[in-house]
């Protein structure tokens, strides 16, 4: 149900303001991720090379948040579930940025791989990539929606994405015995596996301020057991 | 619950053990130090507040919050009796137990009431006289005439109200020459010399600069470690600064009371939650 207007116009305003960059934000990163990884498959530096430029557009939102999040506490004193929209946007924007960095460092070793002949290894990183997505994705989707639901699944996903990276690393690390002359080109792609798992890092923290904006409810550092 | 209807007018003193004198371990464990209890009150054929019950504990600030008109201020006032004055007002149901003793009982002293709950009005309200009759004048009341036991208990209500640092050395002089900051601390001196319980605020901050309303505000902090205190207030950050405490009023009804950081940060009540994040008022 869509909370009621404030009567100070202003704060909605400033409120859907910072929802609106935190999207835009959320909407930037998922391309340049996109880019990056298109960039590695396709062995295109020029998404790459995209990828690498969107990061600098998507640092200045994320001060640009910081700074409109100070100055909504500032000038409407917000609490309850305003504060908490306030606190998570501010921490949402910083996760985010995280993830166009590992999407900016995804870009530049796809440009280092590019230079080689084509390791067909690079297809263990497509479920990766389309894991950490999903969960980044969702958790954008679950803050949105304030759909605690969504943001407790993606939580709960994140320890496939650490499985599937966990797997590849054994594998490529493998290959690497097996083929020390692509022993550079492996080790890039682990570091992109590692990437991807950092991505879902990121998510993951992101769903869980999804879960306090809505509930006010701290999931996060639960144990296993806390959890079941 | 302890019935009140057999026993002596002072029985009020007797009853509610002065938190001042108590000893430390008497106090530890009390969880209720006003207990409102169902209460329906009317002014003439208006009523203004409707099944109100909750329970204010001792040694901590409770905060009322709600739009004009929603009871809170009658409520207060419903306290130390204040409401008693105004015509035709009265409780129509439940009662306002103070640590276990039903204040509107016929056999309760409401002079002793009031010496034990307190009250601070929104403008501050000297009496025409000197800084120290101002505190002086309940002592005397209260049959305290010794010189020297009257002068230690004005200065020990002054430093109480974190006043006697700024007036010692002018204690003649006339209360009404102080700044209105000075003046509401003074009133809360006041109050605390006849060493109550209950110290009931209404708004005492309302016609106060932000730094005078930072004193009467660190003040507040300070005096909850030895009483229990009320405060109504319009200012929802002054709640939430000030208060351990808060119910929010709506339409004469309590709509909910609760710790005030589970009241500011995640409310039960969607009424609750529409006022204080300024939806409605």
């Amino acid at each position: 149900m869509t909370p009621p207007k404030h009567i100070l116009g202003t704060f909605d305003e400033a409120l859907s303001s910072l929802r609106n960059n935190v999207l835009m934000m959320a909407g930037l990163a998922e391309r340049t991720l996109d880019r990056a990884t298109k960039g590695l498959l396709e062995r295109d530096d020029s998404l790459c090379t995209a990828a690498i430029a969107d990061d600098e557009e998507i640092d200045q939102l994320e001060k640009q948040i910081d700074k409109d999040g100070i100055d909504v506490l500032l000038r409407f004193q917000p609490v309850a579930s305003d504060l908490r929209r306030v606190v998570a946007s501010m921490k949402l924007s910083t996760n985010i940025e995280r993830i166009a960095d590992q999407a900016t460092n995804i870009a530049r070793r796809a440009r280092k791989l590019n230079r080689h002949p084509a390791l067909p290894e690079v297809e263990i990183i497509i479920p990766i990539q389309a894991h950490a997505m999903t969960m980044f994705k969702d958790a954008i989707d679950a803050f949105i929606r304030e759909d605690v639901d969504l943001g407790r699944a993606v939580v709960a996903r994140d320890k496939d994405l650490d499985y599937m990276n966990k797997m590849a690393n054994r594998k490529l690390t493998d290959k690497m015995g097996q083929d020390p002359k692509a022993l550079r080109g492996y080790l890039n792609l682990i570091f992109i596996s590692r990437c991807l798992e950092r991505v879902g890092d990121h998510a993951t923290n992101i769903a869980e301020d999804a879960v306090y904006a809505a509930a006010a409810e701290d999931i996060r550092h639960q144990t296993a057991a806390a959890t079941t | 619950m302890v019935s009140l209807v057999e026993m002596p007018p002072e029985t009020l003193t007797q009853q509610v053990p002065r938190q001042n004198d108590r000893p430390v371990d008497e106090t530890d464990g009390a969880t209720v130090m006003i207990d409102v209890r169902d209460v329906d009150f009317a002014y003439g054929g208006n009523q203004v507040l409707h099944d109100v019950t909750l329970e204010i504990p001792p040694q901590a600030v409770t905060a009322f919050i709600g739009p004009s008109g929603c009871g809170k201020t009658t409520l207060l006032r419903c306290i130390n009796r204040m409401n008693d004055l105004i015509e035709n007002a009265r409780i129509i149901q439940g009662a306002i137990y103070l640590g276990g003793t039903d204040i509107n009982s016929p056999k309760v002293d409401v002079v002793d009431l009031r010496r034990r709950v307190g009250m601070v009005f929104q403008k501050s309200n000297p009496f025409p006289k000197s800084i120290y009759d101002n505190i002086a004048y309940g002592l005397r009341i209260a049959g305290i005439g010794k010189r020297s036991q009257v002068d230690e208990a004005v200065e020990k209500s002054l430093r109480g109200a974190a006043l006697w640092d700024e007036v010692k050395d002018r204690l003649d002089e006339g209360a009404l020459g102080l700044s209105g900051g000075q003046q509401q601390r003074l009133c809360i001196a006041r109050a605390l010399a006849v060493e109550p319980d209950v110290v009931l605020m209404d708004e005492p901050c309302s016609a106060l600069d932000p730094i005078a309303t930072a004193k009467i505000e660190e003040l507040i902090h300070d005096l909850k470690k030895q009483y229990t205190i009320v405060i109504v207030t319009h200012n929802m950050q002054q709640a939430g600064r000030v208060s351990d405490y808060t119910g929010f009023f709506y339409l004469g009804r309590l709509i909910e009371f609760g710790t005030t950081s589970k009241i500011f940060t995640n409310p039960s009540e969607r009424r609750t939650e529409d006022y204080i994040t300024g939806r409605f008022g």
